[in-house]
């Protein structure tokens, strides 16, 4: 798409902003370990995974649904990768298949329950996650498996192109993936449209319960995927998964407030997650002590959210709205995790973000 | 402050207010004062600064320049609390309610719940809101959720929560943008009451509307703005209807009574055959529309004509009955199967079910069928935005080039018209309209009837219902007027008349013209 204009606008491209800071910063203060590329590699492969579940849950937001089974699903699918492979000999292809496929069934369960049981997507999902780590522990016995010892398997992510860990490659891949669907896709526009408007969507003629139900299954298979190449990055672990839960709807939703503001996009949320890691990184090499991450973490978000949104408000209220950038709209309310601000007072439907949270899917898929 | 004197002294006075929005000005030093007692029509095309102007007093936008004073008072500009404490009172275009809430949750949101101890007072709160909506003229119950209202009954509950008496602060000034953009004869009289007691305890008033026998009705005076500028403030005992509309528009306009005449449609087969359906209100209803016809559906409300064509598109349930599209069968509750056997419906509410206003207009524009630009994997948005310039075009909507645009910073008026292209592009067979032409002025609905009319020449079944009977007088050769879910009348050419429907919808001189 053409932009008209080079914009410098702090509300779309503020994570861009805020990433060059990091790397100034961090880059004066530690230039020999910041600034090389195996800094740079480094970060790319291990937020690979987190970025790829930001993705995951992409589509369902987009539709107005919460996938929060994604945290067990991505733990059940390294562990069961793995022990597919180690205990029952499982070649590796075919237990990638099979995992993937587990991945899609819990996809196709959840929509059932949300399509065709009207259980909200939160407590739906919430749901799931709790009986998928009850299906792993039966599986696993509580013992945390052997990992793949093969090269080929470790190899599968750890090989590098470029300097850069396969798993990043797999990742932009799967971005661009993303992106074309939900950009250039009739399915994507259907999607947002849902997502935006379910009643509105419904009367023109989009089978609303369908549109769940994919992405649903879509995230599911994600999902999966990074659990695989969990498995092979960094071997099967009990409990990672929960951990990556919330990174993941932090990026999601940050990734909202970015380039296009108000929609959930693809290359939103991975700006989103590598800023963060961009920060974590650098904190780590001037401290070493461990609690700053996480505080970095949650300030980093909040401040980045309410930066755009405070951005968005001051906008509309000086009416700098703009008529005409070409491509993408801004949006006329906060977005994301602001609250709109309506002409009463009341609180409105900001953008999609916010509709993610607001409209439950309709139950009438065919 | 001082009390008494209810007309005369200034409840509003606004002095250059200028707006715009990224460079494009809105409003040019609009200047524009209200007395007490006073109701004051505010009236022009789609898009010039009316929303605007009254967004800027509710401080919701803040204007770039220029003064507001409210009974004397000077407005914090840009600031919703200042509005609200120095009197001003608003029933927005979109009305501000919440769909998912009770009407008591709606109404009670400004002034608060009555409470004790910090507990809400259940009782209480349904008392005062039962009075709070006696007041408005309304028989609902304070419990439902305002989602499931009609149009009209949820313009109600916007007057009623937005005259709730307050201790803290007292009301100086009401202002009302379209509520009777979608409100039946009957009520629009009910509302006109309510706004001659509100100025008799001297209140002033600003009403926005585009139907101007309205501004004849209730208002003392008439502000006309164009494209942003104020063009003159009139008493309006000194003015003649083609008069303000010169004042509007900038020239003479042939108004649209009777268009169908210049037009004679012949009549096809039968393409519409809807046999005894029922659910909600409807209780049994039959009838058939042929190729090129243009059919009216009357009623007041509750009578069951506002859900008649969504139940026969699917968008309402269907409990009983068969609908029929060129000779196909087409299920309940099934939109896109409806859409497939070529029926097309424009709802009645943008906001819950037409618009998605956080989508561009584009986006909006071609919802319906991708197909003419898209396979399954590629969506070619070069085309698309072709398309949807071309209608933006024909259809005049305002700003010309905001296709990309959010559709909800379109003018009320200009959402309407996007959404009337996103129905009609897709050629359907059979067209159902929900009051097609809410809140559009008086020239865009000229043009949005010769649009129909002209789609009813090539043969589209044509269905409209609408609260605007002089929009079904003038559109219309046959309307079928409902009451107590039962066809009542099925008038034809010469029987289509003002009097003829009203009578017949309000059951005053029953069996007249069956
Ligand atoms: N938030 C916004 N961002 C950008 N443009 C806006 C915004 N709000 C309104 N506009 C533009 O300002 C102009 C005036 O709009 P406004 O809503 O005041 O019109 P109006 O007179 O109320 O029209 P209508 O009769 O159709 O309701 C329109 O062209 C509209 O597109
Ligand atoms: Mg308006």
């Amino acid at each position: 798409m053409s932009r008209g204009k080079i914009n410098f606008g702090f509300d779309r491209f503020s994570g861009l902003y805020v990433w060059a800071l990091f790397i100034i910063v961090f880059g004066a203060l530690r230039p020999d370990q910041f600034l090389s590329m195996d800094n740079v590699h480094l970060i790319a492969s291990q937020q690979a995974i987190a970025a790829m579940l930001g993705l995951a849950i992409l589509m369902p937001l987009a539709c107005g649904a919460f996938d929060l089974s994604i945290g067990a699903n991505v733990n059940l699918a390294a562990v069961l990768v793995t022990i597919l492979q180690v205990r029952d000999g499982v070649p590796m292809v075919p237990a990638i298949l099979i995992t993937v496929a587990v991945g899609a069934l819990i996809g196709i369960i959840n929509g059932f329950i949300i399509v065709k049981l009207h259980v909200s997507s939160f407590i739906a999902t919430l749901g799931m996650a709790s009986i998928i780590t009850a299906a792993q522990t039966i599986v696993t016995n509580n013992l945390e498996p052997t990992p793949v010892l093969s090269t080929t398997w470790t190899g599968l992510t750890q090989n590098t192109i470029f300097g850069f860990q396969a798993i990043f490659l797999y990742l932009l891949v799967l971005a661009v993936i993303l992106w074309w669907v939900l950009e250039h896709m009739p399915i994507g526009r259907y999607i947002y449209a849902v997502g935006s408007n379910t009643e509105a969507a419904r009367l023109s003629g989009l089978r609303v319960g369908k549109y769940t139900w994919i992405s649903l299954i879509v995230s599911g298979a994600i999902t999966s995927l990074a659990g695989v190449a969990y498995a092979s990055l960094s071997g099967p672990s009990l409990t990672f998964g929960q951990a990556l839960l919330l990174p993941a709807y932090a990026a999601a939703f940050l990734g909202s407030t970015q380039l296009k503001p108000g929609r959930f996009n693809v290359w939103g949320t991975v700006i989103a997650v590598y800023v963060l890691a961009t920060g974590v990184q650098g904190i780590q090499y001037i401290t070493s002590v461990q609690w700053l991450n996480d505080v970095f973490n949650g300030c980093a978000l909040i401040l980045a959210v309410s930066f755009a949104v405070w951005r968005q408000r001051a906008k509309v209220e000086r009416g700098t709205i703009e008529e005409d950038s070409g491509g993408d709209s801004p949006i006329s309310h906060a977005p994301g995790l602001g609250d709109g601000k309506h002409p009463d007072g009341a609180p409105s439907v900001g953008g999609t973000a916010v509709g993610a949270i607001r409209h439950e899917p309709s139950p009438d898929a065919g | 402050m001082k009390a008494g004197d209810p007309t005369g002294s200034a409840a509003l006075t606004v002095s250059d207010v200028s707006k715009s929005f990224a460079g494009r000005p809105v409003l040019s030093d609009v200047s524009l004062s209200v007395s007490s007692g006073e109701v004051h029509a505010l009236v022009g095309e789609n898009g010039c600064g009316k929303s605007t102007l009254i967004k800027v007093l509710s401080g919701y936008h803040e204007p770039d320049g220029g003064e507001v004073r409210v009974a004397g008072l000077p407005l914090s500009l840009g600031s919703a609390k200042s509005s609200y404490q120095l009197g001003c009172r608003f029933v927005h275009q979109d009305l501000g309610l919440i769909d998912e809430s009770s009407v008591i949750d709606n109404i009670l949101m400004n002034t608060g719940f009555p409470t004790r101890l910090g507990t809400i007072r259940t009782g209480a709160a349904r008392r005062t809101v039962a009075e709070d909506l006696q007041r408005a003229g309304l028989s609902i119950k304070p419990d439902v959720e305002v989602g499931s209202l009609s149009p009209a009954e949820k313009t109600g509950v916007a007057v009623a929560k937005a005259l709730r008496p307050d201790p803290d602060s007292e009301a100086k000034l009401l202002v009302l943008d379209e509520p009777t953009a979608t409100l039946p004869e009957g009520e629009v009289t009910r509302l006109l009451e309510m706004i001659r007691t509100v100025t008799a305890n001297g209140i002033g008033v600003i009403y926005v509307t585009h139907r101007l026998g309205e501004v004849f009705d209730v208002a003392d005076n008439v502000t006309v703005l164009r494209n942003g500028y104020k063009v003159a403030t009139e008493k309006v005992s000194a003015l003649t209807r083609p008069e303000l509309i010169n004042l509007m528009i900038g020239h003479e306009l042939e108004e649209i009574s009777q268009e169908r005449e210049a037009i004679h449609l012949t009549h096809g087969e039968p393409t519409l055959k809807v046999g005894g359906i029922a659910g909600g209100p409807i209780k049994d209803i039959s009838f058939t529309v042929r190729a090129g016809e243009v059919v009216g559906i009357a009623g007041i409300t509750g009578s069951g004509a506002e859900s008649l064509l969504s139940t026969i598109f699917g968008g309402a349930p269907r409990a009983a009955g068969s609908v029929e599209v060129n000779g196909a069968q087409v299920r309940a509750e099934r939109p896109d199967r409806a859409m497939a056997a070529g029926m097309a419906y424009m709802p009645p509410d943008r906001k819950t079910a037409g618009g998605m206003l956080e989508l561009s207009a584009r986006e909006n524009l071609t919802i319906g069928s991708l197909g003419p630009f898209s396979s399954p994997f590629w969506l070619r948005q070069a085309s698309e935005k072709r398309e949807v310039k071309g209608w933006f075009k024909d259809l005049n909507v305002q700003p010309p080039t905001g296709a990309e645009n959010q559709l909800g910073t379109f003018s009320g008026g200009n959402q309407q018209k996007v959404l009337f292209a996103k129905w009609l592009r897709l050629k359907p067979s059979v067209f159902l309209l929900d009051e097609p032409t809410q809140g559009v002025d008086i020239g865009a609905k000229a043009l949005l009837h010769r649009q129909l009319l002209a789609a009813g020449e090539e043969g589209m079944a044509i269905v409209v219902s609408s609260t605007d009977m002089d929009e079904l007088v003038a559109l219309c050769e046959r309307v079928i007027v409902i009451r107590d879910g039962l066809i009542v009348a099925d008038l034809r050419r010469e029987e289509v008349s003002l009097s003829s429907i009203s009578r017949n919808a309000l059951g005053t001189q029953a069996g007249g013209s069956v």
